[in-house]
C-alpha cells in the first residue's frame, strides 16, 4: 500500500492504495467518480481518457501512484454545477451521444484538442479523437457537435435533406 | 409521394434532443459496473480448455483454501440445467459433453475479482478429447461431400413455382458461391450483470441487456422459481447491437446461481478479452446460387442454399437463418424461387444475434450476385435493378403481397440520380495498368423486414402500458412502461414523442423509465427493427386510451358534463370558454383518483397471413427499403482500399426523430464498413485469433467515408405513428456495394468477407498466374 495525493477536478484526494491500482480504478473505486469508463483496460479504446497535467492519458495505463501530485480532469469536471458546458450542450443538440459509454472519454479528448486548437477543421477533429472508439454513432454527429461547439456549424440539430 | 395523412403530429418528426443526453454527457448514467451493490462478491466462470470432448469430472486442488470462496457445479442448480431458447440443447454448466472451447464447467464467487480468478485456476476439468469441427470452411466442405455427417441444428425451405425447371430452361444460367466470416458486436461497454437474492426469496437481476423478458422466464426453470419471484431490471446499456440479446441470460444465470449459494449479491463484469472470446458473434455464412436469366435480363428462376455456422448450440440460430432465407431472393421479381436454409453445429461459442440477424449475410451474397447477373446479360447494374426491382403490388419470394408503404423503386431511382451513378460508372478504372489509383463505384438495393419474422408478432402480441403518476418533481408525468430497452438507439426519446402526439400533450410531460419486469408488461424483446413500428404503435394506442380517459374525467369532474377535448396540452369544453392545462387536469385526476394505468396490445392487421410451416405468405408486416452507392479508391501499389463516399436513400416509414434516424444510419453504415473490410476474426485451434481491440479492428474517425444520406417517407399505413424498421437496415447493403465497386475498380470479384488488401493482392496474383 502507498499513500497518494491527487487533485481531481480541483478537489484534493488523499488515499492509501495498492501499488498495482490504476488511476482508472482509483477514480472509480476510491473516490467514486464512475463517469470514466473501462472499455478494454489495455489502452486501446479510449473510454477511460482523462486529462492529467494538461495532457490526455488512458487512465487504465497509468498507476494511481504515478499520479502522485498530479492534476486530473475527468468528465465530472466538465459541467459547472447544473449548467452544461458549451461542448456538452453541442453533444446534446447534435445527438453526439447514443449509448453514452464512450462519451466521457471522447469529451476529454475533445477538451484537450480545443485547448490546443480552438477552431479545429474536420480533419483535425478526426485526428484529435481517432483514439476514441465509438461503435454507435459512426462519429459523424460527434464531429458535428465539435463544429457546433466551435461556431462552425450553420444548422444546429436539423437534418438538412428531409 | 403517397404519404397517407395520419393526422397532425407535433412532436413526431422533430429532431428533439435525446432525453437521456443530459446524464450521458455528464457521465452520470449508471451502467452495470457503476451500480453500487453493497456486499457484492465477484463471479468467475471456469471454462473448458478444449473444443470437443467428454467431461468426466473436476479436480479441485486440495492445497487451496476453498472456505473463502463459493463454487457452483451442476449439482448446485436447483432446477433444470438447461438454457431454454429456441432449442433445449445447451446446459448452463457442462456436465457431460463439451461442445466448445470455453464452455463453463464450474462457477466461482469470491470477495474480490482477483481471488475468484485464482480460485478458478485451481479447478481442473478432466476431459476426454474428441476431434472438433471448427470453421465454416470445414463445415461447407463436409456439406458438399456428405451433409448427413453434419449435426443439423435447424433447417427450413422456401418454395415458390418450379425453380429447377425455370433455371434449366433459361437462356443464361449462372452459379456462384459467397461466404462471410464472424463479426463481433464490440459494444464499448463489456457484458455486465449483478444478481441480488432478496430476503423474500426474490432474485433481482440488474444489468446490461436488451431483453428483460428473455431472462424472465428463461432463468425461472434453472433457478426453479416462479416468474413473479424473478425481477429483471435494465441498467444503462453501453451498446448492444444484438450482442446483449440472448447472451445476458447466461451471465444472469451465472450470477444468480452463485448468488443463491453464496447468499449474497454476485456481480460479473467481463473484461474485454473474455467478452470477445466467450460471447456471441454474427454467424459465418455461405450462400450458393443457381440463377436462370432470359437474354433480356428477366430473372426466370432462383435456386439458393443458405448455410449458417451455428456454433455449438441452437440458441437463436433458427430465426437468424429464417431472416437470412427470407432476404436471400428479396427485392426483385421472380415467380420461381427455391431456397434451402440450414444451420449446422461447429465447436465454437454459439453464434447469435447481431444487427441485421441473417439479412446482412444473405444480402451480401444476393446483391453481389445481382451485379454478376447484370453483367452476364450485358446490362449495367443499375439498369438490371431498375428492370427487376419489386414495386407496390408485387409479390415477395414467399408470395406475400407488397400492399402499401413500398419505398421501391424510389430509393433506387433517387440514389442513382443523386450520385450521378450512370456517368461515374463509365469512369471506373477496371484495373488499368500504369495508374496510381483505381476508382470504382458500386451499388446495392435491398429491403429489410420490419418486426419479427413470420408468426412472431402474432404470437407475442406486444403489450404496452402508460402510467399517469406523480413525477420526481411532484408534477404529473406519463411514464411509458414497456420492456423495449434503451441501448443507445433512442427508445427513451421516441416513445415520449409518440405519447405526446397520441395524447396531444407537450413531450416534456412524458418520460421513459428503464424497464423493470416488476413494472412493465412484456412488449417483446428489443430486436428485429420492431421497437419504433410495433411497440411504438402500441404505445400510441395506449396514449389514445389515456387521452380518452382524461377527457372523460375532465368532462365529468371539471367541466360540468360537457364534452371535453385535450388538444395541444389544453383541455377545452365544447361550449363556454373554460380551459385547463394538461398539468392541472392530470394533477386533479391524481388527487381525486390516484395513479392511472392504461394498456394496449399490438394487433397485426387481419390481412397479414403467414404459414410458419411452409413459409408462405407475408413474412413481415412491412419492409423498409434502402439503396447504397459506394465509391472507392484502390492504391495500386499497396492494394489499400479506401471507401471515399457513400450515397444512400432509405425508406424507414415515418421518421419519428430525423436526427436520431440519421445517427442510426451513420452508425450502422460504419459497422457495415467494418464488416465489409476490417473486422477479421478467425478460429485458430478452437480459439478466436483476434481477442482484443488491438487485433479486432473496428473503424475509427480516420476510416469513415463522406456520407450523403437521405430519407423518403412511406409510412406504415396500418397504425400510427407509421414508423417502420431502422435499426438493422443500415447493416445490410454496404458490403455488397463495396464488392461491386471493387470489381469496377480492379476487375476482381471478391466473394468472401471481409475484403482485405491482403486478400485482394492474393486474388490479383492468382489472376496473373491463371
Amino acid at each position: 500500500m502507498m499513500k497518494v495525493t491527487v487533485t481531481v477536478n480541483g478537489e484534493v484526494y488523499e488515499r492509501e492504495v495498492p501499488e498495482s491500482k490504476t488511476l482508472l480504478h482509483f477514480l472509480r473505486e476510491e473516490i467514486g467518480l464512475t463517469g470514466t469508463k473501462e472499455g478494454c483496460a489495455a489502452g486501446e479504446c479510449g473510454a477511460c481518457t482523462v486529462i492529467m497535467n494538461g495532457k490526455t492519458v488512458n487512465s487504465c495505463l497509468v498507476l494511481a501512484v504515478e499520479a502522485e501530485g498530479a492534476n486530473i480532469v475527468t468528465i465530472e469536471g466538465e459541467a459547472k454545477g447544473n449548467e452544461l458546458s458549451d461542448l456538452q450542450q453541442a453533444f446534446e443538440r447534435n445527438h453526439a451521444t447514443q449509448c453514452g459509454f464512450c462519451t466521457p472519454g471522447m469529451m476529454m479528448s475533445i477538451r484537450d484538442l480545443l485547448a490546443r486548437n480552438p477552431k479545429p477543421s474536420v480533419e483535425e477533429i478526426k485526428q484529435g479523437i481517432e483514439g476514441n472508439f465509438c461503435r454507435c454513432t459512426g462519429y459523424v454527429q460527434v464531429i458535428e457537435a465539435v463544429l457546433d461547439a466551435t461556431g462552425q456549424l450553420d444548422k444546429k440539430g436539423e437534418l438538412k435533406h428531409v | 409521394m403517397p404519404v397517407k395523412e395520419l393526422g397532425a403530429l407535433h412532436s413526431v418528426g422533430k429532431g428533439i434532443a435525446r432525453i437521456d443526453a443530459d446524464e450521458k454527457v455528464r457521465g452520470k448514467a449508471q451502467y452495470a459496473d457503476d451500480l453500487h451493490v453493497p456486499g457484492a462478491w465477484y463471479g468467475y466462470v471456469v471454462r473448458s480448455p478444449v473444443s470437443h470432448g467428454r467431461l468426466s469430472g473436476l479436480r479441485m486442488d486440495s492445497d487451496f483454501d476453498w472456505s473463502q470462496v463459493v463454487v457452483v457445479t451442476p449439482e448446485d442448480i436447483p432446477g433444470n440445467n438447461i438454457v431454454d431458447m429456441m432449442g433445449r440443447d445447451m446446459p448452463f454448466i457442462a456436465h457431460a459433453e463439451i461442445q466448445y472451447l470455453g464452455e463453463p464447467v464450474a462457477l466461482v464467487a469470491a470477495p474480490t475479482r482477483h481471488l475468484a480468478c485464482v480460485a478458478g485456476s485451481h479447478i481442473h476439468p478432466d476431459i476426454e478429447e474428441f476431434p472438433p469441427l471448427l470453421t465454416l470452411q470445414e463445415m461447407v466442405a463436409q456439406y458438399k461431400e456428405d451433409p448427413s455427417k453434419l449435426h443439423e441444428l435447424s433447417a427450413q425451405t422456401i418454395r415458390k413455382g418450379d425453380a429447377d425447371k425455370a433455371v434449366n430452361e433459361a437462356d443464361i444460367v449462372m452459379e456462384r458461391e459467397y461466404s462471410a466470416g464472424h463479426q463481433e458486436q464490440l459494444y464499448i461497454e463489456p457484458q455486465g450483470m449483478v444478481a441480488v437474492p432478496e430476503s423474500d426469496g426474490t432474485m433481482f437481476v440488474h444489468g446490461s441487456m436488451q431483453c428483460p423478458y428473455y431472462i424472465n422466464p428463461e432463468l425461472c426453470e434453472t433457478l426453479d422459481i416462479p416468474p413473479e419471484k424473478l425481477r429483471v431490471k435494465q441498467s444503462a446499456v453501453g451498446g448492444a447491437f444484438g450482442g446483449k440479446e440472448e447472451f445476458p441470460t447466461l451471465l444472469a444465470g451465472y450470477c444468480a446461481l452463485l448468488a443463491l449459494k453464496a447468499k449474497r449479491p454476485v456481480k460479473i463484469i467481463y473484461d474485454r478479452n473474455q467478452d470477445i472470446l466467450f460471447s456471441t458473434k454474427r454467424h459465418p455464412s455461405w450462400s450458393r446460387y443457381r440463377v436462370g436469366l432470359n437474354k433480356d435480363g428477366t430473372i426466370q428462376g432462383i435456386r439458393c442454399e443458405f448455410l449458417l455456422d451455428g456454433g455449438a448450440y441452437t440458441t437463436l440460430s433458427p430465426v437468424v437463418m429464417y431472416r437470412g432465407i427470407l432476404h436471400s431472393a428479396m427485392g426483385y421479381r421472380c415467380d420461381n424461387v427455391s431456397i434451402d436454409g440450414h444451420v449446422y453445429r461447429t465447436n465454437t461459442f454459439p453464434n447469435g444475434a447481431f444487427r441485421g440477424f441473417g439479412a446482412p449475410q444473405a444480402l451480401w451474397a444476393w446483391e453481389s450476385m445481382i451485379d454478376e447477373l447484370a453483367e452476364a446479360c450485358g446490362m449495367t447494374p443499375h439498369e438490371f435493378r431498375l428492370k427487376n426491382c419489386l414495386h407496390e403490388g408485387d409479390a415477395t419470394p414467399t408470395g406475400g403481397l407488397l400492399r402499401d408503404s413500398v419505398g421501391s423503386p424510389e430509393v433506387l431511382e433517387k440514389t442513382l440520380e443523386r450520385c450521378n451513378f450512370g456517368e461515374k460508372f463509365k469512369q471506373c478504372s477496371h484495373g488499368r495498368r500504369g495508374e496510381k489509383k483505381w476508382y470504382g463505384i458500386g451499388l446495392s438495393f435491398f429491403a429489410h423486414g420490419s418486426g419479427f419474422t413470420g408468426d412472431g408478432e402474432a404470437r407475442i402480441k406486444a403489450k404496452a402500458a402508460l402510467d399517469l403518476e406523480p413525477g420526481d418533481n411532484g408534477k404529473p408525468v406519463v411514464n411509458v412502461r414497456i420492456s423495449s430497452t434503451e441501448m443507445g438507439q433512442g427508445t427513451c426519446t421516441i416513445m415520449p414523442q409518440v405519447v405526446a402526439d397520441a395524447m396531444s400533450i407537450d413531450v416534456r410531460h412524458a418520460y421513459y423509465p428503464m424497464p423493470d419486469t416488476f413494472k412493465v408488461p412484456d412488449s417483446g424483446p428489443t430486436v428485429a427493427s420492431r421497437t419504433a413500428m410495433v411497440v411504438g404503435s402500441t404505445v400510441f394506442g395506449a396514449g389514445r386510451k389515456m387521452k380518452a380517459d382524461l377527457e372523460a374525467f375532465a368532462s365529468e369532474a371539471l367541466f360540468e358534463g360537457q364534452p371535453v377535448t385535450l388538444d395541444q396540452d389544453r383541455f377545452r369544453g365544447s361550449y363556454g370558454d373554460k380551459e385547463m392545462s394538461f398539468e392541472e387536469v392530470a394533477a386533479e385526476y391524481l388527487a381525486r383518483k390516484g395513479p392511472l394505468r392504461v394498456y394496449d396490445q399490438f394487433q397485426l392487421p387481419d390481412f397479414i397471413k403467414w404459414n410458419q410451416n411452409t413459409f408462405e405468405g407475408d413474412a413481415y408486416p412491412a419492409y423498409s427499403w434502402g439503396c447504397n452507392v459506394a465509391e472507392l479508391e484502390v492504391d495500386t501499389l499497396t492494394f489499400e482500399i479506401k471507401v471515399t463516399k457513400v450515397t444512400a436513400y432509405y425508406d424507414i416509414g415515418r421518421l419519428l426523430n430525423p436526427v436520431l434516424a440519421k445517427g442510426q444510419i451513420e452508425g450502422g453504415l460504419v459497422q457495415a464498413l467494418g464488416y465489409a473490410m476490417m473486422e477479421k476474426i478467425e478460429v485458430k485451434d478452437g480459439k478466436y485469433d483476434a481477442d482484443r481491440m488491438q487485433t479486432y479492428v473496428i473503424p475509427t474517425t480516420l476510416d469513415i467515408p463522406e456520407m450523403d444520406l437521405h430519407f423518403v417517407e412511406y409510412p406504415w399505413e396500418h397504425a400510427q405513428p407509421g414508423a417502420k424498421g431502422v435499426g438493422e437496415i443500415p447493416m445490410d447493403g454496404l458490403a455488397p456495394a463495396i464488392a461491386n465497386a471493387l470489381v469496377q475498380a480492379t476487375g476482381i470479384r471478391m466473394r468472401d468477407l471481409p475484403i482485405t488488401p491482403e486478400r485482394l493482392f492474393q486474388m490479383m496474383q492468382e489472376e496473373k498466374t491463371a
